[in-house]
């Protein structure tokens, strides 16, 4: 370790300075002009506002809900996977995980692209639908919250399983037999070993799932349409057909304080689990 | 036990068509000789491939993103080395505040990162886009320089420089002679990660473009908007292809995974 | 059933994927024994016991345990308890709850389960830590919880992995005495695996030595140490001089050697070091090493034989390096080998 601050602050205050002026500046003016009184002072009319119109409100609840049941089936299905891959051999562990990770290389309008071909009306779903005789006519599967749910679930599970595998790997080796051998079932083995000693994987995991379905344009602009808006999505819409600036600075701070939120309350969740496990011993 | 054997291929099977199969179709979708996007595929043509190189925007578009994601990158490394070595190898006051501001732009969704600079940079100030741009790229990727390049350092023993130092050296000389080449791994694994980030990116230049300049995953969506032909597909395609090149190849020389 | 079978493992073939680790094994063990699996890595010692603890299903064959068939039987519902060499302990939970683990998921009344947890954790000495976690406990610490662990679910058979493998010397005498007195108080049939022969000699009833997933002699420590029926066993056991017989000579490398004595019918010999006869008898070798080892003191001699190990007492005059020394192998000593290679 060197001592000498200077020479430090040389090197560190330009990156400082540059993501200061560039970013943090500008964002702290967008987040204030949302208390801003039109006649000079501060308010929060605009968060009332916001919040008493019932559109609003929807596309409220709905980032809300996406984004938790996008983080719930990705940890799902997350566990299943990150399982699957680490009980694989070395070599074709490499190469599934691989398989894994490709698609976060690929450019997010292309793998939103897709589903257009999949969901649309005359995509593959439908095809597959109108020849076993599901459904009769096209289904209307696009601009949808499914295919929002589909299109971020996709998005974002790579994340998650990523997470989860080098969770399952740093457990510690045999818990899971051992907990076989004292007579655990599956269900028991998951719920009473796995899931604790993996929880900060998932937490991880979960937080950047989250995070990523708040602040995931492409997807609900492309596979929401117009009409089924997501957070993301009306701010673009009220700075470009509207104008409203006050109500994209509303949204932009909702969007923080909701990513901000999830973390601080997955991390609470994870803690809380391990105090009943603490607790426990102290009634037996 | 039957039932375990065959959950392992099953589940995989299912988790890797959902994460690949789309990419694949797209691929497909590309080489169709229809007047639509559709799959499966109308005939066999290379005809939308070779229209991608004849859209005038694709080309002035993708000569942006290309920019921006070397030029961006380059500043935002230039910016984050020297400050990751100060926050590795200095008793520096304040150094977890000035992680964190360094870090920040990776925690607030692009598109407020875009609006700002808008409203706030751009307009009052006459900066011209294309310099706007320049800008967000480069915060946008300073997080990744830093959180790779930091982790690279730790990786490498600090009593080097040290070494250095007392055989003679001065201490740039040192950082220049011993650190940097011991970190070149780390610093291209940046650049490749920053590299794709950028090119990847859109909600933070959706704000930023103006006539003539546009990246080019905001020009494809403003294509889609007009025309639904199988060309956005094949130029998906070819930009996955790309990307996937450049990270194999990284991976395969430099062990990108390493350090991401 | 009887107590003479207790569990039985009847043509038992165990595989990984396509590659078998265990061919056709046959084992018969009695209640309340202490039983041996001992043998190199990948003889298929630990995967035996994997199969017995039902966490590997057999290929084909039969575990057969109190009379009943538990081939395919879950690893949960077998009541046979494992020591895994990593101990494997929850670090998530206190060693209270780790040993509490098993009587806790078979919904053991509240009064019943502190009171055998207590007592479980009193019985390997750790009364004092009940509220640690894993991490705060040295490495033999652990394994007495592992030990209660396993032990206060009150398992038909107890198997451990390397049981003493992980422990320093003063350590290994402890859980050494620890498992006997643990064998002794509740009779639990116990089976260890283990790549150490003193380990097995010292501490097993019965040992039940494998080689390539195939068992290659079982027999009381006595038996494996004194009377090894095969050169794999004898060179296992530290029988460092081992002979193939044919036409009752030796084979050496430099052809058939006659050798003194009413040669038994056999497939090989093999000797102890300190079974060699060294100043006189019918072959002559050069000393190529020497060393000393306290009481004794081992020569490597160079001899038409091949090379030759010797060890004898340290009080007698040392020889110099490249001596020449004559010296006999005593067919009356060695051990006769029923199988070579």
């Amino acid at each position: 370790m060197f001592q000498n601050r200077a020479e430090a602050l040389a090197l560190a205050l330009p990156a400082a300075l540059f993501a200061a002026a560039v970013f943090i500046v500008p964002v702290v003016i967008l987040l204030s002009d949302g208390f801003r009184a039109p006649g000079g002072g501060w308010t929060i009319s605009a968060y009332t506002d916001f919040f008493s119109s019932s559109l609003n409100q929807a596309v409220f609840l709905r980032t809300l809900k996406l984004g938790a049941l996008v983080t719930i089936v990705a940890a799902v299905i997350g566990y299943a996977a990150a399982f699957a891959i680490v009980s694989l051999e070395p070599g074709a562990k490499g190469k599934v995980t691989g398989l894994i990770v490709l698609p976060l290389m690929i450019s997010p309008v292309a793998r939103t692209y897709a589903w257009i071909v999949i969901l649309g009306r005359t995509g593959i779903v439908n095809q597959a639908f109108q020849a076993l005789g599901i459904s009769e006519a096209p289904l209307r599967i696009l601009f949808s919250e499914t295919a929002i749910f589909i299109g971020l679930l996709q998005l974002f599970l790579p994340l998650m399983i990523i997470s989860l595998i080098s969770a399952l790997e740093n457990m510690p080796k045999d818990a899971i037999p051992a907990a076989r051998v004292l007579g655990a079932n599956w269900f028991q083995v998951f719920w009473k070993v796995i899931l604790p000693l993996t929880k900060e994987g998932v937490v991880i995991g979960g937080t950047l799932v989250f995070t990523g379905c708040l602040t995931a344009y492409i997807t609900p602009a492309i596979l929401g349409g117009s009409k089924v808006l997501m957070l993301e999505t009306l701010l673009y819409q009220q700075v470009s057909v509207s104008n409203n600036f006050v109500a994209a600075s509303v949204i932009a701070l909702i969007l923080i304080v909701m990513s901000f939120a999830a973390n601080i309350l997955l991390k609470r969740v994870a803690t809380a689990r391990n105090k009943t496990t603490r607790n426990t011993k102290g009634t037996a | 036990m039957m039932a375990r054997n065959l959950f392992i291929p099953i589940t995989l099977g299912l988790v890797i068509a959902f994460l690949i199969g789309p990419f694949l179709i797209i691929v497909a979708a590309s080489f169709s000789a229809g007047e639509t996007l559709a799959f499966p595929p109308q005939g066999f043509s290379l005809r939308w491939i070779a229209k991608v190189f004849t859209v005038e925007s694709f080309r002035d578009s993708f000569f942006m993103s290309l920019f921006l994601a070397i030029g961006g990158t380059l500043a935002a490394l230039i910016l984050g080395i020297p400050a990751s070595y100060a926050l590795s190898r200095y008793k520096l006051p304040g150094a977890e505040t000035i992680r964190t501001i360094v870090s920040a732009p990776i925690i607030v969704p692009g598109i407020i990162v875009g609006l700002s600079l808008l409203r706030y940079i751009v307009v009052p100030f006459q900066v011209g886009i294309t310099l706007a741009l320049f800008l967000a790229h480069t915060a946008l990727i300073l997080p990744y320089a830093v959180r790779v390049v930091s982790a690279s350092l730790g990786n490498l023993r600090s009593d080097i420089e040290e070494a250095a130092v007392l055989l003679g050296s001065s201490r740039l000389g040192a950082f220049f002679r011993v650190v940097l080449p011991n970190i070149r791994g780390g610093i291209m694994s940046a650049f490749i990660l920053g590299f794709v980030t950028s090119f990847n990116q859109v909600p933070v230049s959706l704000f930023l473009s103006g006539p003539g300049v546009r990246t080019l995953p905001v020009d494809m969506i403003a294509y889609m908007e007009i025309v639904f032909d199988p060309s956005v597909a094949a130029l998906s395609a070819l930009l996955a292809f790309m990307s996937i090149g450049i990270v194999f190849i990284a991976e395969r020389f430099l062990g990108f995974s390493r350090y991401v | 059933m009887s107590d003479q079978n207790f569990l039985t493992l009847e043509n038992l073939t165990l595989a990984y994927g396509d590659t078998v680790a265990v061919k056709d094994l046959n084992l018969t063990i009695g209640k309340g024994e202490l039983v041996a699996f001992l043998g190199p890595s990948g003889c298929g010692k630990t995967t035996t016991m994997r199969a017995i603890a039902g966490l590997l299903s057999p290929a084909s064959g039969h575990v057969k345990l109190d009379g009943v068939d538990i081939t395919r039987v879950s690893a949960n519902k077998r009541n046979v308890g494992l020591m895994f060499q990593s101990y494997a302990l929850f670090p998530h939970l206190s060693v209270y709850e780790n040993v509490a683990f098993g009587l806790r998921l078979k919904k053991t009344p509240a009064a019943e389960l502190d009171k055998r947890v207590r007592a479980g954790i009193t019985s390997v000495g750790l009364t004092d830590y009940a509220d640690r976690k894993p991490a705060e406990l040295s490495g033999g610490q652990q394994q007495r919880v592992a030990l209660a662990r396993s032990m206060v679910m009150e398992p038909k058979v107890l198997l451990l992995d390397e049981p003493l493998s992980n422990l320093d010397a003063r350590l290994r005498l402890d859980m050494r005495s620890e498992l006997q007195r643990v064998q002794k108080e509740t009779g639990v049939t116990m089976i260890f695996v283990t790549h150490d022969q003193g380990e097995a000699l010292s501490l097993a009833d019965r040992i039940v030595v494998m080689k390539r997933g195939a068992i290659e002699q079982i027999g009381s420590p006595e038996d494996i140490y004194n009377r090894p029926t095969s050169a794999f066993v004898a060179d296992f056991v530290g029988f460092e001089n081992i002979f193939e017989l044919s036409d009752g000579r030796l084979k050496t490398p430099k052809g058939l050697v006659e050798i003194s004595g009413p040669v038994p019918i056999a497939a090989g010999l093999a000797w102890r070091p300190r079974m060699v006869t060294l100043g006189s008898g019918p072959f002559q070798g050069a000393v190529r090493g020497a060393s000393f080892a306290g009481n004794s003191r081992e020569y490597l001699l160079d001899t038409p034989l091949g090379p030759i190990k010797a060890e004898v007492d340290a009080a007698l005059p040392s020889h110099e390096l490249g001596a020449e020394l004559a010296f006999d192998l005593p067919v009356a000593a060695a051990a006769q080998l029923r199988k070579f290679g």
